[in-house]
């Protein structure tokens, strides 16, 4: 079986990915920027009297990277597992078995539209903190590797949930007692070392925790913890997520019936 | 063109045995119909062709390819038609047909979509979404949709369920059509008459086995042994003068009309017969069966 088989399939199955969040731009695009600012207006308001943040260092200068990669994985989850679970919802999933494209092309096709997204919501979250805080960041390349790393990872784990869960509720139940919690964990809004007891030790385990310091060290040049031992965990969660993803839509899980 | 060895299926959920050791083989340019009750399995039989389903046994070779093996190569002979209709909220009947054409690698393939709206009745609806179609009209787009890539296979579940007496026939012609030039074509139906009028080979299915598979000519022959024939004299008969025909089961009704069964090969035996006896008979006509009621005999039986 080739891994690469059909080109073409595979690039009209990334544009109708990119094209299905587009038709609905009002939800998929304007909505989070919208309440990425809110955060930013909010907390950065409530909290830069406070104790929190890196020392020396403005408090919304360390929100903006954070609330970038929360932006970015939060859209870049969205993207395929909405798409997905939509077509189930419409009946329209076995579509997918039709068609003469390999496994990891059918992969990628998701997992690079969510990324594609996750990078113009995380793109336009900080281009619209641009006029609380001005433009500076340290290093502008790996600062767009970063978000597009924080966006593939949560695209192939937006396209496990979509594979695996069959209904918008539990969609929305990942979102609700997973993501959002591990990111309000992860350090988007203050440090994890700040956090009370075991609480402070669950950026281990937390995907979140090492792409949130990766964007943040490549804005301001310093960030919480190793940055190495956060690359080497991003470089873990990426291959985790990325094959299972791969197995999932091989097995079929989701989508053809045992 | 298409060839299934050994097929069966059970299901996971429900442990249902939906096949049972199906085998098959359909010839290049065959117009076949898949019979059966609700539940014999014949979307089970589809879904397995289309990669929707995993087979539990079996192995199935399309165009030359195996399924297992080759299972890309298989998707671009094939074009399905499925028997549930999706609604896709978002995208246009046209830029559905498009994006189908680019998932099976045709760039530029407008011409031949117009082709297809326009023998499918659909050109005016292109630039609505599967919203604002009707049942009928979700399932000539689905049709649409199959064809696109120009299938050698093309395989309909239940195509013209829920379409109505006019555009089915116009369905029928283009299948005709379809298959006149050159495409495989394997349908189901719950309306015998359109097997009886589109195929040329019946395959009955009934709870998850092959029980007939025959070309229709044979079939019906087979299952018409006995014949109804029907005279009609311009004056009053009385059934006591057809004392002769008693093996016949002879019935007299209306007066002046004859009915007899008789069993095929002793037809010319009975014209002799009567003929012999001078009856002056001014019409007959012979009921052949209709494919209705030997389906209902074979799932019967
Ligand atoms: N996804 C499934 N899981 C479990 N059992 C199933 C599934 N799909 C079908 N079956 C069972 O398999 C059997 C065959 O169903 P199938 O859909 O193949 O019938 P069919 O011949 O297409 O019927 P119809 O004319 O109603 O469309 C039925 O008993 C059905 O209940
Ligand atoms: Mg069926």
């Amino acid at each position: 079986m080739k891994i690469f088989y059909n080109r073409l399939g595979f690039t009209v199955l990334l544009y109708r990915e990119i094209h299905r969040f587009f038709k609905v731009f009002i939800q998929t695009i304007f909505a989070p920027l919208l309440s990425n600012i809110l955060y930013l207006a909010v907390f950065g308001g409530v909290l830069k009297t406070r104790e929190v943040g890196i020392e020396g260092v403005n408090y919304l200068h360390f929100l903006v990277p954070g609330l970038t990669t929360m932006g970015a994985l939060m859209a870049a989850f969205q993207n395929p597992s909405f798409s997905l679970i939509s077509q189930k919802f419409q009946g329209t999933i076995q579509d997918i078995n039709s068609y003469p494209i390999s496994d990891v092309e059918k992969s990628l096709a998701y997992i690079l539209g969510g990324t594609f997204r996750g990078l113009l919501v995380g793109s336009l979250t900080y281009i619209a903190t641009v006029p609380f805080v001005g433009f500076g960041i340290k290093n502008i390349p790996l600062f767009i590797f970063s978000i597009i790393l924080t966006s593939f990872i949560f695209a192939s784990i937006g396209l496990i949930c979509g594979l695996t869960l069959d209904n918008f509720e539990k969609m929305n139940f990942i979102l609700a007692i997973v993501i959002t919690p591990l990111s309000y964990l992860g350090g988007v809004f203050f440090e994890v070392s700040k956090l009370p007891g075991v609480l402070s030790h669950v950026g281990n385990i937390n995907p979140i925790y090492p792409l949130v310091n990766i964007t943040r060290y490549s804005y301001l040049g310093i960030a919480e913890g190793n940055i190495l031992l956060h690359g080497i965990l991003a470089f873990v969660f990426l291959s985790a997520s990325f094959i299972t993803s791969i197995i999932l839509f091989r097995k079929g899980i989701g989508i053809k019936v045992r | 063109m298409l060839r299934i060895e050994n097929i069966s299926k059970i299901y996971k959920r429900g442990h249902k045995e939906a096949l049972k050791n199906i085998n098959l083989t359909i010839k290049e340019g065959e117009f076949t119909a898949l019979l059966g009750q609700n539940g014999a399995g014949k979307t089970t039989l589809i879904n397995i062709l289309a990669g929707n389903v995993h087979k539990t046994e079996g192995k199935v070779i399309i165009g030359g390819y195996d399924l297992d093996k080759n299972p890309l190569e298989t998707k671009k002979i094939m074009g399905i038609v499925p028997q549930e209709i999706g609604q896709d909220y978002i995208f246009t009947v046209e830029d559905m047909l498009r994006k189908q054409s680019g998932y099976f690698g045709i760039k530029n393939n407008d011409d031949y979509i117009d082709e297809l709206l326009e023998a499918l009745s659909l050109q005016d609806k292109r630039k609505s979404t599967t919203r604002q179609l009707s049942g009928g009209m979700k399932r000539r787009l689905l049709i649409a949709k199959a064809l696109v890539h120009k299938p050698k296979l093309l395989i309909l579940d239940e195509p013209t369920a829920g379409v109505d007496i006019e555009l089915r026939h116009s369905m029928y012609k283009f299948l005709k059509k379809l298959h006149a030039e050159g495409t495989t074509i394997i349908l189901t139906t719950h309306y015998i008459e359109e097997a009886e009028n589109l195929c040329k080979r019946i395959i009955v299915i009934d709870h998850g086995e092959i029980i007939a598979d025959e070309p229709k000519e044979k079939l019906m022959d087979i299952f018409s042994q006995e014949i109804d024939v029907r005279f009609e004299f311009d004056y009053d008969i009385d059934i006591e003068d057809f004392d002769f025909l008693n093996g016949y089961e002879p019935i007299v009704k209306n007066n002046r009309n004859l009915y007899i069964k008789v069993e095929k090969n002793n037809l010319s035996k009975l014209m002799k017969v009567i003929t012999d006896k001078g009856l002056n008979f001014i019409d007959i006509d012979i009921k052949r069966p209709k494919l209705e009621d030997i389906y209902l005999n074979l799932i019967k039986s």
